[in-house]
C-alpha cells in the first residue's frame, strides 16, 4: 500500500469520477459513485491516519515530480513542480475534508435535478480541495486554489436560491481579486527567490545521489547572497521550501529584507504579507472583507453551504499558517496587534450581526465569521497555545458549521421557510431534532465538553498571554463568547422552545429520519469526542506548531 | 489502589448514571444510581487522606503537559460530602413532587449532569477542568430551569441566568489565566505566595455572577420557574455555593484586598437581599433573596473556614426550606402567599421542617447554622473588621423578621382555599435534612463549638451573643407586628435594568447590520457598479474610438494607401518606368545631399 501514490489518488479518485460523470452516461448511478469514490477517499485518509509519525516535523507521504520548465535567459531558468505531501497542519484537514464532502453527499438528497452535473462538480470541488491542502509547490496550490472557485461558482448558480445569479457572481468575484493578490506576490517571489537545491544540481555543487543536507544548503545560500552564481545559471522555483527562506532571496530583488524600496510607507516585503493575509482573509471570511459569505450561504443548496462553511473557509486559515506567516514571519510578527484587532473586531462584528439576523441560515452564516474570528485572533498570539487553539478551533468549526448548516437544512427541505418567526415550540413535533440541535446550540457557544470550547479557550488564551499583544484583544474577543451565547439560546428558545406555532397551519414536520439521525449525531459525537479528547488532534499538530514558532 | 479506584467511581459515576437514565428514563434507576453516588461518595470521603491528589495525562500542548489533575482538600471533601447528600435527598423527593410529569425521565438526566459538573468543579485541581466545569455546571442550570419549554417565562429566565453566569466566567476565565501565569502552573494546589489583587478580584467577579451576589444578582429569583426540588439543589445548596467555593480555593493565595472587595460584595448582598426578600409575594422568591443573602454572608467571610462552615449548614437548611416549600407548592398549587396560610395542620411535616429550617436560616442554637454564623462573626471580629461585623447584626435582625413573617404567613393565621391530598413520600427526604441541620452534629453544646482539625473555627466574645439574642427578639417581634401585611407583589433591584441591556445589544446588532448594508455592502457594490460603468465606458470607446477611429482609421488609411499603390501596379510600363525615375531620382537626392 505503501508505494501507491496515495496523496495522487486523494485527488485522482475525486478527479476520474467527475471526469466519469462529466461524460453524462451514469446519470442514475451518479450518487452511488460519488459516495463510493468518497468512501474510498475516507479508507485512504484513514490509512493515512494511522500511518501518520505525529512526532515527526516534516512532509510525509511526499511525491514530487517534475511539471514544467522554462528558461528565462539571463534571469536562469525556471521550473514548477509536482510535489505533494501531509505534514501536521494538513493532516488534520484533508480528514476534515473527507470527512464533510462524505457527509455533504449523503446529505444531497434534495438535490433533484441534474443529478450528473451535480455530483461531478461536488467531486471536482473536492479534488481541487484536497489538492490545495497536499500541494507543497505554491504554483500547484494556486491552480488547486482558483481550480477550486469553478465548481463553487456553478453548484451555487445552477441550485441555488433565488437570487443566486447575484449570490455565485459575488463568491467569484471577491474571491478571484483574492487570488489575484495571491498572485501578484507569487510571481513576484518566484523571481525573486532561487530555489538552492536545484540550482546547486544544475551548477554541479551536488550530485543528485548525494541529497541535500543543511551545510550544502547554506553554502548554496551564501553563493547566492553573495552573488558569485551568475544570474543565468539560478533556478527559480515556487517550492514552499524555498520560499520560506528569505537566505534564498536575490539580494538584488525588492523581495530582500536588505532592500530599502518603499511604496507607500511600505517595503516590499510588507507588501507582500499584507496582499497574501488579504487575499486568504477573504476566504476565511474576515471583516470587513467577508459579505460575500452570508449571501453564498443563503443561495447554496444544504450541502454547498456544508461544503462552503465546513471546508472552504478553512483554505483562509490554511493559507496564513502555510504560506502567508512562514513566508514572511517578521513581518507578520510586527503586524501581530493589527491582526489580533481584525480577529476581535470579526468575532465581535459577526457575533451582532448574526443576533439581528431573522433568516436561520444567515445567523448560521455570520456566526461563522464571528467564530473563525477565534481563528485569526489565534493564530496573531503567535503562541504554541495560539496557534494550536486556532487549528483546533479550524477544525471545530468545520464539524460544528456543517452541523449547523444540516440543521437549518433539515427545517428548510421540510418546509422551505428558514424564517427564525416562522416556528416556535417545534420541540413538540420534533424531539430527536430538538435534542441535536440542543446539542449542536451548546457546542457553538463553547461547551465545555465540546470542541468548540477547547479551540475558543486556547484561541483567547494565546491571545491573553502572547507576548506580542495586549491583553486587551483577547478579553474583547471574549465579548463574543457572550454575544455567542446570546444568539444561539435566543435562537434555540425562539424556534424550538415555547408554545407550538407554524406560520403556515400544513407544514408537516416529521421527526429526523435516520441518514438525518446519522450524520447529524455523528458529527455531534465527533465533536464531543474531540471536546474531550483533544489530544486527538493537538498532537497531530504539535510538532508543526512548535518547529514553525521556533 | 482502591482508592483511586473508588475516586474515579465518584467522579464518573454521575455521567455514566446521565447515559444511563437518558437510555432508560425512570426515576427508581436514576434514585438508585443517585443512591451509589452518595454512597461511594461518602465511602471516598471517610477514607481519603486529608490531602488527596491523583492526576491523569490529558494532553500535551505546545511541549507542555497538560493533566487532568484533582485534588479532594478538606474543604473539597466537605462540599463533596455537602452535594452527595443534597443530590440524593432532591433525587429522592422529585419522583413523587414530578411523579405525573412525562418527561420526568429527562429531568433525571439533567439532575445527573450537574452533579457531575458540580462533583468535577469541587474535585479537580486543573484551572482548565476548574473553568469547563464551571460553565458545564451554567448549563446544567439552564437545562433545569427550561425544564418546563412551553413556559416562555421559564426559557427566557434560563436564557438570562446563563448569559449573566456566562459575563461572569469571561471575567473567571482570565483571572484563572493570569493566576495560571502568575504562578506558572496550572494547579491550584502547587500555586503558593499571594497573587495580584487584580487577578484575585477578576476571579471573585466569576463568582459574583455565580452567587447571584450584587450586582449580577437577578437571574436568581428568575430561575425560580424551573422545578422547586432543582431550585432546592441549584439555586440554593450548590451551583450558587460554587461562587464561595472559588473563593475558598483562590483563599491562600489571593492578597487581603481581594478579600476585602468578597467581604465588601458579600455586605451588600447580605444586607439587600434579606430587604428583598421582605418584598415578596411568592414564597419561592423570597427563598431566592433569602438566599443571595445568606451567600452573601458567606462572602462576608471572604472565603475563609467560616465561609465553608456557612456554605455546608446553609447548604442543609436552605435545601430543607425549598423542600419544604415543594411540598407546601404542592399542597396549594400555587406559589403566592395570597393563597397560603394556616397549613400546619394540613402539612404538619412541612411546618416542623420550615421552623426548623427557619431557625437554622435564623442561627438559633442547637442548629448547625448557629455555630456557622458564629463562625463568621469570629473571623470578622478577629481580622477586625468592625464595619462588616455591625453590617452582620443588622442583616440578622431583617433574616429574623423575613423568615419568621414568612412562617407566619404560610403556617399559622387563618386557613385559606388549599387542595388536602395527602403525599407522604415527599416528607423522607425533608426529615433526612432536618436531622442533617441540627447542631448536634458539630457539637453537644449549645452555644460552645468543639474545635476540628479540619476546619477552623472562629471564635467571638460572649458580648456577641447578646447581640445576637438581641436581632432574633427584634426581627421575631417586627414579623409579628407586620403579620397581616402582605406584599402585593415581587419587587426586584432595578427592574427594567436587564431588559434594558438586552435591548441595548439588540439595537446594537441591529445597527451593525445597518452598518454592514449601508457601508460595506453598498461600498462592494458600489464599487462592483463602477466596474459596469468603466466596462460600459471602455466598451464604448472600444467601439467608438478604438475601433471607430484607430482600428476603423487605420483601416480607410491603408485602404487608401492600398488604392494609391495600387495605382502603380497597373501593368502599364509608362508607369513603372515614372516610378523607377522618380525612385531613382529620390535616392540621388538621398546620397548626394543628405547623407
Amino acid at each position: 500500500m505503501t508505494n501507491l501514490p496515495l496523496l495522487s489518488l486523494l485527488i485522482g479518485l475525486p478527479l476520474l469520477g467527475a471526469f466519469v460523470l462529466g461524460m453524462g452516461q451514469l446519470k442514475e448511478q451518479a450518487r452511488n459513485l460519488a459516495i463510493g469514490l468518497s468512501t474510498l477517499q475516507l479508507v485512504i485518509l484513514g490509512y493515512l491516519f494511522t500511518a501518520f509519525d505525529k512526532s515527526s516535523g516534516i512532509f510525509q507521504f511526499n511525491e514530487s515530480h517534475n511539471w514544467f520548465s522554462i528558461s528565462l535567459g539571463s534571469m536562469g531558468s525556471f521550473m514548477s513542480k509536482y510535489t505533494l505531501g501531509v505534514d501536521g497542519l494538513s493532516i488534520s484537514l484533508i480528514l476534515l475534508t473527507g470527512l464533510i464532502t462524505w457527509v455533504a453527499l449523503w446529505n444531497s438528497t434534495e438535490i433533484k435535478e441534474k443529478l450528473g452535473a451535480y455530483y461531478a462538480l461536488v467531486l471536482l470541488l473536492n479534488a481541487s480541495l484536497m489538492g490545495c491542502f497536499l500541494a507543497k509547490d505554491l504554483f500547484l496550490f494556486y491552480v488547486f486554489f482558483e481550480f477550486m472557485l469553478l465548481p463553487m461558482y456553478f453548484l451555487i448558480g445552477i441550485w441555488g436560491g433565488p437570487r443566486r445569479n447575484y449570490a455565485s457572481l459575488k463568491f467569484f468575484i471577491y474571491t478571484l481579486v483574492g487570488s489575484l493578490f495571491i498572485l501578484i506576490v507569487m510571481l513576484g517571489m518566484g523571481l525573486a527567490y532561487v530555489d538552492p537545491y536545484e540550482t546547486a544540481l544544475l551548477n554541479g555543487l551536488i550530485r543528485p545521489e548525494q541529497g541535500f543536507n543543511i551545510d550544502a544548503l547554506k553554502a548554496v545560500q551564501l553563493m547566492i547572497q553573495s552573488q558569485e552564481l551568475a544570474t543565468s545559471s539560478l533556478v527559480h522555483s515556487f517550492d514552499m521550501q524555498a520560499l520560506m527562506d528569505y537566505n534564498n532571496c536575490q539580494i538584488t530583488s525588492i523581495l530582500h529584507p536588505s532592500s530599502g524600496w518603499l511604496l507607500g510607507g511600505l517595503s516590499a516585503r510588507e507588501w507582500g504579507f499584507w496582499l497574501l493575509f488579504i487575499g486568504f482573509a477573504i476566504k476565511l471570511p474576515m471583516v470587513p472583507l467577508h459579505t460575500w459569505l452570508p449571501d453564498a450561504h443563503v443561495e447554496a443548496p444544504t450541502p454547498i453551504s456544508v461544503l462552503l462553511a465546513g471546508v472552504l473557509l478553512k483554505i483562509g486559515a490554511y493559507g496564513w499558517l502555510r504560506i502567508t506567516i512562514p513566508f514572511f514571519l517578521p513581518e507578520a510578527l510586527i503586524a501581530a496587534p493589527i491582526l489580533a484587532g481584525l480577529g476581535a473586531l470579526s468575532i465581535i462584528y459577526g457575533a451582532y450581526n448574526a443576533l439581528a439576523m431573522k433568516d436561520l441560515k444567515k445567523l448560521v452564516a455570520y456566526s461563522s465569521v464571528s467564530h473563525m474570528g477565534f481563528v485569526l485572533l489565534g493564530i496573531a498570539a503567535f503562541t504554541a497555545e495560539g496557534w494550536q487553539g486556532a487549528i483546533f478551533q479550524t477544525i471545530s468549526h468545520g464539524i460544528l458549521s456543517a452541523l449547523l448548516f444540516l440543521l437549518v437544512g433539515v427545517l428548510y427541505s421540510r418546509t422551505g421557510d428558514r424564517e427564525i418567526d416562522s416556528y416556535s415550540g417545534i420541540v413538540t413535533l420534533m424531539p430527536r431534532f430538538t435534542v441535536i440541535s440542543g446539542i449542536a446550540i451548546f457546542a457553538s457557544l463553547g461547551m465545555p465538553g465540546f470542541s468548540g470550547f477547547i479551540g475558543e479557550f486556547f484561541s483567547l488564551m494565546g491571545a491573553f498571554t502572547s507576548p506580542f499583544l495586549h491583553p486587551a484583544y483577547a478579553i474583547i474577543g471574549a465579548l463574543g463568547l457572550l454575544l455567542g451565547a446570546g444568539y444561539l439560546l435566543w435562537t434555540f428558545q425562539k424556534i424550538y422552545l415555547g408554545k407550538l406555532y407554524l406560520k403556515n397551519a400544513d407544514w408537516s414536520l416529521p421527526d429526523l429520519n435516520k441518514l438525518e439521525m446519522i450524520s447529524l449525531f455523528g458529527l455531534g459525537i465527533i465533536s464531543i469526542l474531540l471536546g474531550i479528547y483533544p489530544g486527538l488532534l493537538f498532537e497531530l499538530s504539535e510538532k508543526f506548531v512548535t518547529t514553525l514558532l521556533k | 489502589m482502591g482508592l483511586n479506584l473508588l475516586f474515579l467511581g465518584v467522579l464518573l459515576l454521575p455521567w455514566v448514571s446521565a447515559l444511563l437514565v437518558a437510555i432508560f428514563p425512570k426515576p427508581i434507576l436514576s434514585i438508585s444510581l443517585s443512591a451509589l453516588f452518595s454512597l461511594s461518595a461518602i465511602l471516598f470521603l471517610f477514607n481519603s487522606t486529608v490531602n488527596y491528589k491523583i492526576a491523569y495525562t490529558w494532553f500535551q500542548l505546545g511541549g507542555q503537559e497538560i493533566n487532568a489533575s484533582f485534588w479532594a482538600n478538606t474543604s473539597a471533601q466537605l462540599v463533596l460530602g455537602l452535594v452527595a447528600f443534597v443530590s440524593f435527598c432532591v433525587q429522592l423527593f422529585s419522583k413523587s413532587y414530578l411523579a405525573k410529569d412525562p418527561s420526568i425521565g429527562r429531568y433525571y438526566l439533567y439532575l445527573h449532569l450537574f452533579v457531575g459538573a458540580m462533583t468535577l468543579l469541587v474535585l479537580t485541581d486543573s484551572i482548565l477542568l476548574f473553568y469547563g466545569a464551571w460553565e458545564l455546571v451554567g448549563a446544567g442550570s439552564y437545562l433545569l430551569i427550561s425544564f418546563w419549554h412551553e413556559k416562555t417565562q421559564a426559557t427566557q429566565a434560563a436564557k438570562k441566568a446563563f448569559l449573566i453566569n456566562r459575563f461572569g466566567d469571561i471575567a473567571l476565565l482570565f483571572g484563572l489565566i493570569a493566576l495560571g501565569l502568575h504562578f506558572d502552573t496550572w494547579q491550584f494546589s502547587e500555586m503558593h505566595g499571594i497573587a495580584p489583587t487584580l487577578v484575585g478580584i477578576a476571579i471573585i467577579t466569576g463568582g459574583i455572577a455565580k452567587s447571584a451576589q450584587f450586582p449580577l444578582m437577578s437571574w436568581l429569583p428568575d430561575a425560580m420557574e424551573g422545578p422547586t426540588p432543582a431550585s432546592a439543589l441549584i439555586h440554593a445548596a450548590t451551583m450558587v455555593a460554587a461562587g464561595v467555593f472559588v473563593g475558598i480555593r483562590v483563599f491562600d493565595i489571593t492578597s487581603p484586598e481581594t478579600h476585602l472587595f468578597m467581604g465588601i460584595i458579600g455586605a451588600i448582598s447580605f444586607l439587600s437581599g434579606a430587604i428583598f426578600a421582605i418584598f415578596q409575594n411568592d414564597i419561592k422568591k423570597t427563598l431566592a433573596y433569602s438566599t443571595i443573602s445568606q451567600l452573601g454572608l458567606m462572602w462576608m467571610g471572604m472565603g475563609s473556614d467560616a465561609s465553608l462552615f456557612h456554605l455546608l449548614t446553609h447548604g442543609i437548611f436552605k435545601a430543607g426550606l425549598f423542600l419544604a416549600a415543594g411540598a407546601v407548592i404542592h399542597k396549594v398549587h400555587s406559589q403566592s402567599l395570597n393563597d397560603m396560610g394556616g397549613l400546619r395542620k394540613k402539612a404538619p411535616v412541612a411546618a416542623f421542617a420550615y421552623l426548623i429550617f427557619g431557625a437554622g436560616l435564623m442561627g438559633l442554637p442547637l442548629t448547625g447554622g448557629f455555630y456557622s454564623k458564629e463562625s463568621i462573626a469570629g473571623y470578622l471580629y478577629t481580622t477586625e473588621q468592625f464595619e462588616l461585623l455591625g453590617v452582620l447584626g443588622v442583616g440578622m435582625v431583617l433574616t429574623s423578621f423575613y423568615i419568621s413573617r414568612q412562617f407566619y404567613l404560610i403556617f399559622m393565621g387563618p386557613v385559606k382555599e388549599g387542595s388536602s391530598e395527602k403525599n407522604t413520600a415527599l416528607n423522607l427526604p425533608i426529615r433526612l435534612l432536618i436531622i442533617a441541620s441540627l447542631s448536634i452534629w458539630f457539637s453537644l453544646h449549645p452555644f460552645e463549638m468543639r474545635s476540628y482539625a479540619f476546619l477552623t473555627i472562629y471564635h467571638i466574645p460572649s458580648f456577641w451573643l447578646y447581640i445576637t439574642a438581641g436581632t432574633w427578639v427584634l426581627g421575631i417581634a417586627g414579623a409579628y407586628l407586620t403579620r397581616n401585611w402582605i406584599p402585593s407583589g415581587n419587587f426586584q433591584f432595578l427592574p427594567r435594568f436587564w431588559p434594558s441591556l438586552f435591548n441595548l445589544i439588540r439595537w446594537k446588532s441591529r445597527s451593525a447590520q445597518v452598518f454592514e448594508m449601508q457601508f460595506i455592502d453598498r461600498f462592494v457594490n458600489g464599487i462592483a457598479g463602477l466596474q459596469v460603468i468603466i466596462a460600459h465606458l471602455l466598451a464604448w470607446v472600444d467601439r467608438h474610438l478604438v475601433d471607430g477611429i484607430l482600428v476603423g482609421g487605420s483601416a480607410s488609411l491603408s485602404a487608401g494607401t492600398g488604392k494609391l499603390l495600387s495605382r502603380w501596379q497597373s501593368a502599364k510600363v509608362q508607369n513603372y518606368w515614372t516610378m523607377i525615375i522618380v525612385t531613382f531620382a529620390l535616392f540621388l537626392l538621398y546620397a548626394l545631399f543628405i547623407k
